[in-house]
């Protein structure tokens, strides 16, 4: 009884601290007018500005895939359609430019949709 | 419309748990053990009849509603005409419950909503494998229309597409009927599966051993953090440890009520959908078809083998078609099976994989439940205070419940060593929730073989008690209440 109640308070505590930026919630919203954009056999290519060895890397594309679904979203850019998830005010043109990507539409909140010229 | 649905489901398995064991419908707890038993059997009955209608027909809402329905409206006629014709489940006869333990009870059961509903306000999405594996599988089959098979796409990675649909089915189902993606019903759904695991383990060591052994164990089973934790996050695993009880649960039953061969057709439901579940379901299907011959040729003869096998396997038969119809039809091969033999004997020839198995499975003993001591040390001191009786009525259930949990413990302990190549992290994030699949099947057992406490001391003096005629009265300074026959307890 005493670890439930502990266990309580500290959830509490937790809960009233949390300031709740990154989660779930946050990429719905983000990505929410693209996903409306999206036919439901749509295969995405993906890129990050995050640093391949982040660890948030990984949860922030498999957020990506719980948000786009039914949309498969694959961890690489080699596809026609390359969703960019960025964190910058402006998405990277120089970075864009190399891999052969080229804006199509930009859904703002670091939601940036790229055609691969390279396919 | 969510909740009706949720409700609707819950009916379809009260309905035919009423059918199973039927009796008056009013507060007791008999139609406690029916309404937490209802749970698992609705939501299992709901996600097969999903899944067939989607692999059959598509993706019809009509087709859907109208199965659905008419299962339901079935159910509930079929239990409201059951007659009382089976047995009647009631308290066990023990010592005297304090009113205290009541409470106590009552405090730890709203402890633990407290958390489940903080957890859920903070994550309502659940955590990571809820969106990256279980939920997003709810969504392709919910958003995916006729694509709904893209689930089943090798090409998502970490989405384990051999998964089986249980849980993402009733979502998904539960979306479809009310025609709208609400985050409510996977909490819903997790709350469910909680409350269900709770009422089930309360209300069959209440049968099988009385009330105040069954609040004791629903005190234990409620404060432990991090089996509420494991609810709220909408993993598979609570649903996963329901059936495992469920099965164990009914199968106790059994023993106890050997001519009503009912509680066997049950057992052979819930077992049938553990691999509905999860795939290890399938290594508990196994490991209990084999501990319960085990039990019953070793305590019972072969008379008992026959009729209960049948009437297990009867009930096994439509989830395990199901699940079959879908690792066969529809899975790709699961990944971490379709390893080379090479490298599994190479896997296992590696001694320290082995040490470091059974080293995390020893330190994942200590910290189970998240308990500010260790829970293993708790149980030992109750143990040592009330001592273990098996009456012999009791050893085929308990041979039953111990054999299937060590036979579950061991095909996971070689799992851990033959199968990840990187065994230190899958330890890490799978060996607590594997254990605690077992947790609630595991204090079943305990409870089981344990003493009742008794914690009621009814003082008699001498000069209060009745004289009898003709025979000398030699007062007594006090007397307990006489103990049960087969109690050996030392807590008085």
């Amino acid at each position: 009884m005493a670890s439930g109640f502990w266990q309580l308070l500290d959830l509490f505590s937790d809960y009233t601290r949390s300031t709740a930026t990154f989660g779930v919630a946050s990429f719905e919203d983000r990505f929410s007018d693209f996903r409306k954009t999206l036919a439901p056999h749509t295969v995405l290519g993906y890129l990050s500005d995050n640093p391949v060895n982040d660890p948030s890397n990984q949860s922030e594309f498999n957020l990506t895939q719980y948000t786009l679904a039914p949309a498969i979203v694959l961890p690489t850019i080699d596809q026609r359609l390359v969703v960019v998830n960025y964190h910058s005010r402006t998405p990277d043109q120089a970075v864009l430019h190399s891999r052969h990507l080229t804006p199509i539409r930009d859904f703002g909140k670091g939601v940036l949709l790229c055609r691969n010229d390279a396919r | 419309m969510t909740f009706l649905c949720i409700a609707l489901v819950w009916l379809i398995g009260f309905g035919v748990a009423r059918f199973l064991f039927p009796a008056p419908l009013r507060g007791s707890l008999h139609s406690v053990f029916l309404f937490s038993l209802g749970i698992g059997l609705g939501i299992g009955i709901a996600c097969c009849l999903y899944f067939i209608c989607l692999a059959l027909f598509g993706p019809n809402w009509l087709i859907l509603a109208g199965f659905g329905t008419i299962i339901a409206v079935a159910a509930i006629l079929r239990s409201m005409n059951a007659t009382n014709r089976g047995v009647a489940l009631e308290w066990a006869s023990g010592p005297a419950t304090p009113a205290y333990l009541t409470w106590f009870l009552v405090l730890a059961a709203a402890m633990a909503a407290s958390m489940f509903v903080i957890l859920c306000l903070e994550k309502p999405h659940g955590e990571w494998d809820a969106w990256s594996i279980w939920n997003l599988k709810a969504r392709f089959l919910f958003r995916g229309g006729d694509s709904w098979k893209n689930l089943l796409s090798s090409q998502i990675p970490n989405s384990h597409p051999d998964y089986p649909l249980l849980l993402p089915s009733i979502v998904a189902m539960c979306w479809t009927l009310a025609r709208g993606e609400s985050i409510s019903v996977p909490i819903a759904v997790a709350f469910l599966f909680t409350l269900g695991v709770c009422g089930l383990l309360v209300s069959s060591i209440g049968i099988l051993r009385g009330k105040t052994q069954a609040f004791v164990a629903g005190i234990v089973v409620l404060a432990a953090a991090s089996f509420v934790q494991l609810g709220a996050m909408q993993y598979a695993d609570l649903p996963m440890s329901f059936h495992i009880l469920a099965t164990l649960a009914l199968l106790c039953l059994q023993d106890r009520f050997p001519d009503d061969l009912r509680f066997s057709i049950a057992a052979g439901l819930t077992a049938g959908f553990a691999p509905w579940t999860k795939n290890e379901g399938w290594l508990f299907l196994g490991a209990v078809v084999l501990a319960r011959l085990v039990a019953i040729l070793r305590f019972e003869g072969r008379a008992g083998l026959g009729p209960q096998f049948l009437r297990f396997a009867a009930g096994a038969l439509l989830p395990v078609a199901v699940v079959a119809f879908f690792k066969i039809h529809f899975a790709p091969p699961n990944d971490v099976l379709a390893q080379r033999p090479s490298d599994l004997i190479a896997h296992l020839a590696v001694f320290g994989r082995w040490i470091i198995t059974l080293q995390g499975l020893a330190k994942v003993l200590f910290v189970i439940g998240g308990f500010l001591l260790p829970i293993v040390l708790i149980l030992a001191l109750y143990w040592f205070l009330v001592r273990f009786h098996v009456a012999e009525r009791d050893r085929t259930p308990l041979a039953t419940v111990l054999l299937a949990l060590g036979l579950m413990l061991a095909g996971e302990f070689v799992a851990y060593v033959a199968f990840p190549p990187d065994i230190v992290t899958q330890l890490n994030v799978s060996l607590e929730r594997l254990v605690m699949q077992l947790w609630p099947a595991g204090l079943l057992a305990f409870f089981l073989a344990a003493n009742p406490p008794q914690l009621v001391t009814t003082r008699v003096y001498g000069a209060a008690r009745p004289k009898l005629a003709g025979k000398s009265q030699k007062p007594k300074p006090r007397t307990t209440v006489p103990k049960p026959a087969s109690s050996t307890m030392r807590l008085n």
